[in-house]
């Protein structure tokens, strides 16, 4: 072993350090398979609120949603106020439900 | 008749002198202030405002009642005075107030274990009410939010794996302490209690028991509360009120929990709410932990976390500046609603400078 690693430092090296990848996203697998519904489903909620319960304009709403990841896809619809929002691959959808519940965002 | 004149005019300023000051549907309001004070507090508060870098003290909305009257507001943004606005964490004493009535109607005590209301906490048998109120679950939870998206368990618990029942969420997490050992500020451990509250006050009430438990005896027409897919209020961070209606929260805890002639909250209560956690360690967080509100207290030997304020300050604070101060001593309430997106802002900055403005002016 310490013959392999003494004629191949930089491959092996290189091959710990994927070995330790490895082991990490194992160990974190849940939350990195969730991480990249973060962004559609902050921006889908967080809007909704912003413009159907404290009944800020649209414009204001985007900016106030706006984080450094990028949405893809967005929609607004007004009559039903269900809001759509794509963004690394993922969407999810925010509905408001009424006066006292606000909304919800969609399982 | 000069003297009985005179006997008139003090028996009529002794009566203003002691009348105490409710809201009706609206506050009444006080003399308005002026003077240098309070450009010195308009100018720390409101400085000109950039929505595209969204750096530095960007305050919505900074109102203050003093002796149950409005005395002072302005309102920046796009909020106005009819704006429902996002509390964030605000929520979480909010439910403590809520809490409180159901433990004046004699439906739980502090020393219940949780699990007996909500049964997915029975692999933490021992976890008391009082221990939740104190975020001393012992529950493995992170609170961080946006700068550690991938481990933060609040992230998870609003937007993804969580979201649609966020108490079963917290209760699947596992231990780190023992139960009311130690202080870890956690949104869950609120959101427990918000599914406590379901089976305490029976599912039928729940779904109304906010309005009817707290803000319709205080007069709060316009509240909003969002829930998880359960049913359950979303107890940290999604409670939504004008900021003329969250103060009334706030006279109603300056005032040991009476509204009126009703004592709306036992004064017992709210003591909990204003003692101290003793397990708390200085510096652990920005200010000292209560029974889910926050103290300006002395602590584990580090000094007041307000300097500037009385020792018998408390407030309930949330995410991007929202805030709301209570200072029994000055008979001062100060809400304030912001989109801070950075740390620039300071409590005791705000406290110290409203107290400039607004402390004491009316003591004979």
């Amino acid at each position: 072993m310490s013959n392999v690693i003494g004629r191949r430092p930089i491959r092996s090296l290189l091959l710990i350090l994927l070995l330790a990848l490895l082991g990490w996203i194992w160990h974190e697998r849940v939350a990195l398979w969730a991480f990249p519904d973060i962004i559609s489903a902050y921006t889908a909620k967080e809007y909704c609120s912003c413009r159907y319960v404290m009944n800020n304009d649209a414009q204001y709403c985007r900016g106030y949603v706006k984080q450094w990841l990028p949405v893809s896809g967005f929609t607004d619809d007004a009559v039903a106020k269900r809001i759509t929002v794509s963004g690394m691959g993922r969407s999810h959808s925010a509905v408001w439900m009424g006066e006292h519940q606000g909304c919800r965002l969609s399982p | 008749m000069f003297k009985g004149l005179s006997l008139l005019i003090i028996l009529l300023l002794s009566a203003t002198a002691h009348a105490e000051h409710w809201p009706a549907e609206q506050w009444s309001t006080g003399a308005a202030i002026t003077g240098p004070a309070l450009q010195a507090l308009e100018t720390y508060a409101f400085p000109a405002r950039d929505d595209s870098t969204r750096k530095g003290i960007r305050t919505d909305a900074l109102l203050v009642i003093r002796d149950g009257q409005l005395i002072y507001e302005r309102y920046a943004g796009p909020t106005t005075a009819d704006t429902p606005h996002l509390t964030w964490s605000i929520s979480k004493s909010l439910m403590a107030a809520v809490l409180g009535v159901a433990y004046g109607e004699g439906r739980f005590k502090l020393q219940d274990p949780v699990a007996g209301f909500y049964p997915p906490l029975k692999k933490h048998p021992n976890l008391t009410m009082a221990d939740l109120l104190h975020w001393a679950s012992g529950i493995d939870w992170q609170e961080d939010y946006e700068y550690a998206p991938l481990k933060s368990s609040v992230v998870a618990m609003l937007y993804t794996r969580g979201h649609t029942d966020m108490a079963a969420f917290t209760a699947d997490h596992g231990s780190y302490a023992a139960p009311g050992e130690a202080f870890r500020y956690s949104s869950g451990d609120s959101n427990l209690l918000s599914a406590a509250l379901k089976t305490i006050v029976g599912p039928e009430r729940y779904a109304d028991y906010p309005w009817t438990a707290l803000f319709e005896p205080l007069g709060i027409d316009h509240a909003v509360w969002e829930t998880d897919d359960t049913g359950t209020f979303v107890a940290s961070s999604y409670a939504y009120l004008t900021a003329r209606d969250l103060a009334r929260v706030g006279l109603l805890m300056a005032r040991d929990g009476r509204w009126g002639e009703r004592q709306l909250l036992p004064k017992d209560w709210v003591a909990f709410n204003r003692e101290p956690f003793v397990h708390y360690r200085a510096d652990q967080d920005d200010a000292v932990p209560g029974g889910h509100w926050w103290l300006n207290r002395q602590a584990d030997g580090a000094a007041q976390p307000w300097p500037d304020a009385p020792a018998d300050t408390f407030a309930a604070l949330g995410h991007w500046g929202q805030a709301m101060y209570v200072i029994p001593s000055e008979h001062l309430v100060i809400v304030r609603y912001a989109d801070d997106r950075d740390g620039t802002y300071r409590h005791n900055e705000l406290l110290k400078l409203a107290r400039k403005a607004f402390a004491g002016q009316v003591q004979p």
